[in-house]
């Protein structure tokens, strides 16, 4: 590149024999072309003027660079411990997120899809999406003891991969972990799905007297009905169903028209259209039905659950009663409470109940005085708000908006350097709502275990509230966030407490919008995982800093000509 | 002897950093943690060095090394590492000055429109002389973004002409004139008055 054609009019040039100033300095940066720069330091060889200016300019140079390569501060210690902080620990967190995740969809296809599979394939179900299959079989119906322990080993592993993050330190390489996981991953699996399980389909299936089938019995069909023993569960999907035979396990109805009038000596659970309980249900009853009779014949061992238009009772029901119905019969024998919310209760003469009677509906109960009450009915009279609902959820936006606001802003002043590392962590998006996910549920459910379980209620309640205090605080911090994205970003408190009060005012806004709850789901999660890893940032020590980089100071050289 | 500047490393240097660069692609966690070490210090100081706050510099340094985590594969090993790092430093600090100043609109290049003057050798001489590495860093801070932000890539790290037009989106026979005119700007900044830049008796 030539210097004298490159930089046009750029000074008033007074002596022209002189070097310009752009020509020094491409040439002390050894920009100029050989046989240019040549001239320039034959020229200065001569020009004490042009020497001093070159000699000058390249001092300015070296003081230039030397005062932008000199470390006057430290590195902060925001800076030094990130690396570790955030990419470590998040790789850590992502490898426990998706080993869980895969186990998880593993042990769901070996357990439940597959047997269903070849099951809806053999009833000439075939290519039934994915999505069916997980509501008509899945884990949910599976039985509540069998969720319990999922739930279990689901926190146990949870909780073990917290207790892995802790003591990452003393892993130093990832096959470690890895290995860890696989193990942990090994011992999930491993458990082995419930076996012997007996598929029928058929327009008409039957089960005689004299039939005795061990193991699970998945049966679909128009009519079935049982009349001999099953020793296991059975589960059920036909217009209409007849078990007048003895069932050891469970029952699961999907039915238009249920009967019991055998013997089931666990549960009984049920969607259907009606179900007349007239024999003997050894333990709980639940159903999502429009009509439920437990007839004068019928008994329930223990609890009734009930979520009906309509809800009979004329046998005896061992436990406690749980309703929220349309209308409710009581006239025969409850062993335990009665929890209702209904509109209409009414007891009548033969009645007995030996507990306590809490009503909620929008009618006063119609009790008979004949029948046999330990106490008095508990009446709250339900009161209904649909008229004013336009007023009473804009009133209640409002509050919220305002309750919000005012604990974000508590939250910021009680707290401002934790509230600004959150919503600092919140950028990271993925990592903030994988590591949400992980302590939403990882967390509740050790506090969950940690009150049922020896560990004790004192620490199981603390741990709770503050995962409460954590799950309302997701709000604010993750307006603060958009606050900024929209506003600019500020480390001073106050213009922070503005932002958040911004984001708070469009995140609740949204979530009036339909499916509004989805973004606060989001959200919740977003902010808690941002809260738990700038808690867990705040609990890291905090790398060494490293040791200036370069030496400061450097002696200037004699001026040479660039080759 | 040379002071050595972030951009310009030793061969033992360059295949050192290029070993782990490949590890850390492979998905090492130790080696991206080993090359994080190695170049936070001085990626942090550029960006503290071309922004205007040390927390600006702060997160503009995690965000840098989240985008290199990420880039990486986009990564040329035939190139020093340290080269594209800067790069993309650059790239990073030059969007975020641009950003702001598109959106707050505060800032004005008047320097663009003031006309280079003569300096004074003697007089330069002089004031570089005078002025410590302290009062640079001061000056610096004054400074336009643009004019900052050449200086930093120039003097810090050690970029060339062409690789400081294509950060700066300039033409390459622009940058010295680039240059040239942030020099005057910090050395106005030094004297306060800009008694400097009008010297010029020649």
């Amino acid at each position: 590149m030539s210097s004298m054609s490159s930089p046009p009019n750029y000074h008033e040039r007074e002596a022209p024999e002189h070097l310009d100033e752009m020509t020094c300095m491409l040439y002390l940066e050894r920009q100029l072309e050989r046989t240019r720069a040549l001239e320039v330091s034959a020229h200065a060889q001569d020009c004490a003027t042009c020497r001093t200016l070159l000699r000058a300019m390249e001092r300015e140079s070296r003081l230039l660079t030397r005062a932008m390569l000199e470390e006057e501060e430290p590195l902060p210690a925001r800076i030094a411990a990130f690396q570790q902080r955030v990419h470590r620990s998040m790789q850590w967190i992502w490898m426990v997120v998706f080993g869980l995740a895969a186990t998880a969809v593993y042990a769901m296809y070996t357990g439940y899809i597959e047997p269903w599979e070849q099951r809806l394939e053999q009833a000439g179900f075939g290519g039934t999406s994915l999505l069916s299959l997980l509501i008509f079989q899945g884990s949910f119906w599976k039985g509540w003891q069998s969720m319990i322990s999922l739930v279990e080993i689901l926190a146990l592993v949870t909780l073990g991969g917290f207790a892995v993050l802790a003591a990452r330190r003393h892993f130093r390489r990832g096959s470690a972990l890895a290995l860890v996981l696989t193990g942990l991953c090994a011992a999930f699996v491993s458990a082995p799905p419930a076996a012997a399980t007996e598929f029928k389909s058929g327009p008409s299936i039957q089960i005689s007297k004299d039939e005795t089938i061990k193991g699970d019995v998945y049966a679909t069909g128009q009519e079935i009905s049982v009349d001999g023993t099953i020793d296991g569960d059975l589960y059920v999907w036909a217009q209409e169903a007849t078990v007048r035979g003895h069932i050891t396990g469970d029952v699961f109805l999907f039915v238009q028209t249920g009967r019991i009038e055998g013997q089931v000596d666990g549960n009984v659970r049920g969607a259907c259209n009606n179900v007349t309980i007239s024999g003997t249900v050894g333990r709980n009853l639940m159903t999502w039905t429009q009509v439920i009779n437990v007839d004068s014949r019928g008994s329930v061992g223990r609890s009734v659950t009930s979520f009906s238009q309509t809800l009979g009772i004329d046998g005896k029901v061992g436990g406690d009663l749980f309703v929220f119905n349309q209308s409710t019969r009581i006239a025969g024998k409850i062993g335990g409470n009665i929890d209702e919310k209904s509109e209409t209760l009414t007891i009548e003469d033969t009645a007995e109940v030996t507990g306590s009677i809490k009503f909620e509906g929008s009618r006063e109960p119609n009790v008979s005085k004949k029948a046999k009450l330990a106490s008095q009915v508990q009446f709250t009279q339900h009161v209904r708000h649909r008229n004013e609902f336009g007023k009473t959820s804009a009133f209640w936006a409002v509050v919220l908006v305002v309750a919000f606001a005012l604990y974000g802003m508590m939250l910021f002043l009680i707290v401002p350097s934790f509230a600004q590392e959150a919503t600092a962590a919140a950028e990271n998006v993925g990592a903030s709502m994988g590591l949400g996910l992980l302590v939403f549920f990882g967390v509740l459910i050790g506090a969950m275990i940690a009150v049922v379980t020896l560990v004790g209620m004192f620490v199981g309640l603390s741990t709770f509230f503050l995962w409460a205090i954590a799950v309302y605080a997701a709000q604010p911090i993750v307006g603060a966030l958009l606050g900024q994205w929209i506003l600019g970003r500020t480390t001073h408190t106050w213009p922070l407490i503005g932002r958040m009060l911004v984001g708070v005012f469009l995140i609740r806004v949204c979530t009036l919008l339909p499916h509004g709850w989805i973004l606060k789901v989001v959200v919740t999660l977003w902010g808690l995982g941002a809260i738990s890893l700038a808690l867990y940032r705040r609990f890291q020590p905090v790398a060494p800093v490293q040791a200036p980089y370069v030496p400061p100071s450097a002696p200037l050289t004699p001026l040479t000509p660039a080759v | 002897m040379d002071v050595q500047k972030p951009g310009r490393m030793s061969a033992v240097e360059t295949r050192e950093s290029g070993a782990i660069v490949a590890r850390a692609r492979a998905g090492d966690a130790e080696a991206w943690g080993d090359l994080y070490r190695e170049f936070a210090p001085a990626i942090f100081r550029f960006c503290r060095r071309a922004l205007p706050t040390r927390e600006d510099a702060e997160d503009a340094t995690m965000e840098i090394f989240m985008k290199i985590r990420d880039k990486l594969d986009q990564y040329d090993a035939t190139r020093p590492f340290s080269s594209w790092l800067y790069k993309v430093a650059a790239n990073h600090c030059w969007d975020m000055l641009r950003r702001r100043k598109n959106r707050q609109d505060k800032e004005t290049d008047d320097s663009e429109a003031l006309p280079l003057e003569h300096p004074d050798p003697n007089q330069l001489d002089q004031l570089i002389e005078k002025r410590t590495s302290e009062e640079v860093r001061k000056a610096l801070d004054k400074l336009g973004s643009r004019a900052r932000m050449a200086l930093v890539l120039r003097y810090y790290s050690d970029m060339s002409y062409d690789e400081i037009a294509d950060s700066l989106g300039v033409r390459r026979a622009f940058v010295g004139v680039v240059l040239l005119r942030a020099r005057h700007e910090l050395r106005q900044a030094l004297e306060g008055t800009g008694a400097m830049a009008a010297g010029g008796a020649r």
